[in-house]
């Protein structure tokens, strides 16, 4: 490659740094509803995160997404016409959606790629969305946010101020790897996206056996047979336990209620559950009282005291 | 049987065959070899009783699957369907299935399943807020109540609109009228 070539190259990614500075990145945050009503603690520390890693959040008048589990069982019309009419908010705007959780993000991806692909699909939300005096187009993307954040592990490790050192056991949640069409580019049977991130805060990523296996609660199965449910938990906790994991950590508030609620109800059981976004806070220095981390079911006071002992070894 | 009745019987059948034929179409079901890899990977299969493989074997028979209590046990983790080597969209095969035995109104719904679908018609939400999130939320430091469509007067109202013109809760409703009616039938026999 001859001197100049380099030297245009050069300029030309510069000029590509200045253009993405000069916009800064917008979503629109889904936050769900467990995440909002039922563990603000996750719905705050990935505010918190967004906003260090420069990505502006912006917020709409959001339903329900509506949960896959119950609602597409039951009607799956419902589900996608619920699922677009969310979708509308955010393209009034003209910004994309980021979803917090695998079920909001099954959910509004499912609702835009049958609405997208379907001529049928299309007539028939749009005939509903009328009477409320809405339409919707098909040119919203839906994101999950760990894939934006994995875009910007730079941006994280900047901000880092605590290396973490946790042994942490990586929950992914079905809706997030399956079905693969959602991520043509990640091998379902074996990703490194999150192993990515949270690497990148000091953590090891343990490896244990049924690693991408489901938590037990989708499907309407928390909510319809919750035997069943804790059956599922009770073998995946098992598998965690084995391990010595300091925490799970999980990138979906269902997943995070089931394994947190599941396990104070197993009472076999009591692994701290992070979010993801509450990981990244407890490294970027955020004190998990300001985080509300007491709302957990199973304490993470073990955590805290390790993450304030690494602190000290940071400064 | 009167004339009638069996014109009405027949068409009775000819929905279900359209139904079946349906679902076959959307989720490929006829391609299935009965193989089995879809209920080795199956979480829900290895706690419970549900078995996708039996459930695709019997759609594809167009056998009545309304009152397998099984049919409810799957989680949608999408396993058997990543990995079905001839292609059959098992999860959705399962999802065409449960709208299928709803719109038969046979299933038993749970109950929790019934309050989230009533939730979500009168407050946006399958998960609504509690008043001691609420608190906590002001005191971390985020609106007290969330910016969403719960907390908003006009847009709950055109999502209730919108709602109660898909009619959701009117098939449940129906189904457990249907369920209600079939239940003291059998207490009178």
């Amino acid at each position: 490659m001859s001197e100049q070539q380099v030297t245009q190259e050069q300029n030309e990614s510069q000029e590509q740094q200045v253009a993405q500075e000069q916009v800064p990145e917008r979503f629109s945050l889904f936050p769900g509803c467990i995440a909002k009503n039922m563990y603000p603690s996750i719905e705050k520390s990935t505010r918190i995160v967004f906003e260090k890693i420069g990505i502006e959040l912006l917020d709409h008048k959001y339903s329900c997404c509506p949960a896959p589990g119950v609602f597409r069982g039951y009607d799956r019309n419902t589900h996608m016409t619920l699922g677009v009419r969310n979708l509308v908010m955010a393209n009034q705007d003209g910004v994309d959606v980021l979803t917090i959780c695998n079920g909001c993000y099954g959910s509004l991806w499912e609702a835009n790629h049958m609405f997208k692909k379907s001529k049928e699909n299309q007539e028939f939300v749009n005939k509903m969305l009328e009477k409320i005096g809405l339409s919707y187009d098909g040119s919203t993307e839906v994101y999950h946010f760990a894939d934006i954040l994995h875009k910007h592990l730079d941006d994280i490790k900047a901000n880092k101020e605590i290396d973490l050192g946790l042994k942490v056991a990586i929950h992914y949640g079905c809706h997030y790897l399956r079905p693969s069409e959602k991520h043509p580019d990640i091998n379902p049977e074996a990703p490194h996206i999150v192993e990515d991130i949270v690497e990148a805060l000091g953590c090891e990523s343990l490896e244990f056996k049924n690693k991408l296996s489901c938590c037990g609660a989708g499907g309407g199965v928390w909510s319809g047979a919750e035997d069943v449910a804790l059956k599922i938990l009770d073998d995946k906790m098992n598998k965690i336990e084995e391990v010595g994991a300091d925490c799970v950590v999980n990138i979906c508030p269902f997943c995070h209620l089931q394994l947190d609620q599941g396990q104070a109800k197993l009472k076999t059981h009591k692994v701290p559950v992070l979010h993801l976004s509450e990981l990244i806070g407890l490294a970027f220095g955020v004190r998990p009282k300001h985080l509300a981390m007491h709302t957990h079911m199973v304490s993470t006071r073990d955590i805290e005291k390790k993450v304030k002992k690494a602190k000290k070894e940071s400064d | 049987m009167s004339q009638e009745a069996a014109v009405e019987e027949k068409k009775k059948d000819e929905y279900e065959l359209d139904e079946f034929q349906k679902i076959m179409d959307q989720s490929n079901i006829l391609k299935c070899v009965q193989c089995g890899k879809c209920t080795a990977g199956c979480p829900a299969g290895r706690e419970s009783r549900i078995r996708i493989r039996e459930l695709i074997h019997l759609a594809h028979e167009g056998k009545d699957l309304k009152d397998a209590p099984e049919l409810w046990y799957c989680t949608t983790c999408y396993n058997c369907q990543e990995r079905c080597p001839k292609g059959v969209d098992t999860t959705e095969a399962v999802i065409f299935l449960r709208n299928r035995a709803v719109r038969k109104g046979h299933h038993n719904f749970p109950d929790l399943h019934v309050t989230a679908i009533t939730s979500l018609r009168d407050q946006g939400d399958g998960f609504p807020l509690s008043p001691e999130v609420e608190k906590i939320r002001s005191v971390i430091g985020l609106p007290r109540k969330p910016i969403d469509l719960a907390h908003d007067e006009e847009f709950l109202k055109d999502f209730q609109k919108l709602i109660d013109e898909l009619g959701i809760l009117d098939l449940v409703k129906e189904a457990q009228a249907q369920k209600k009616e079939e239940e003291e039938g059998e207490e009178d026999e």
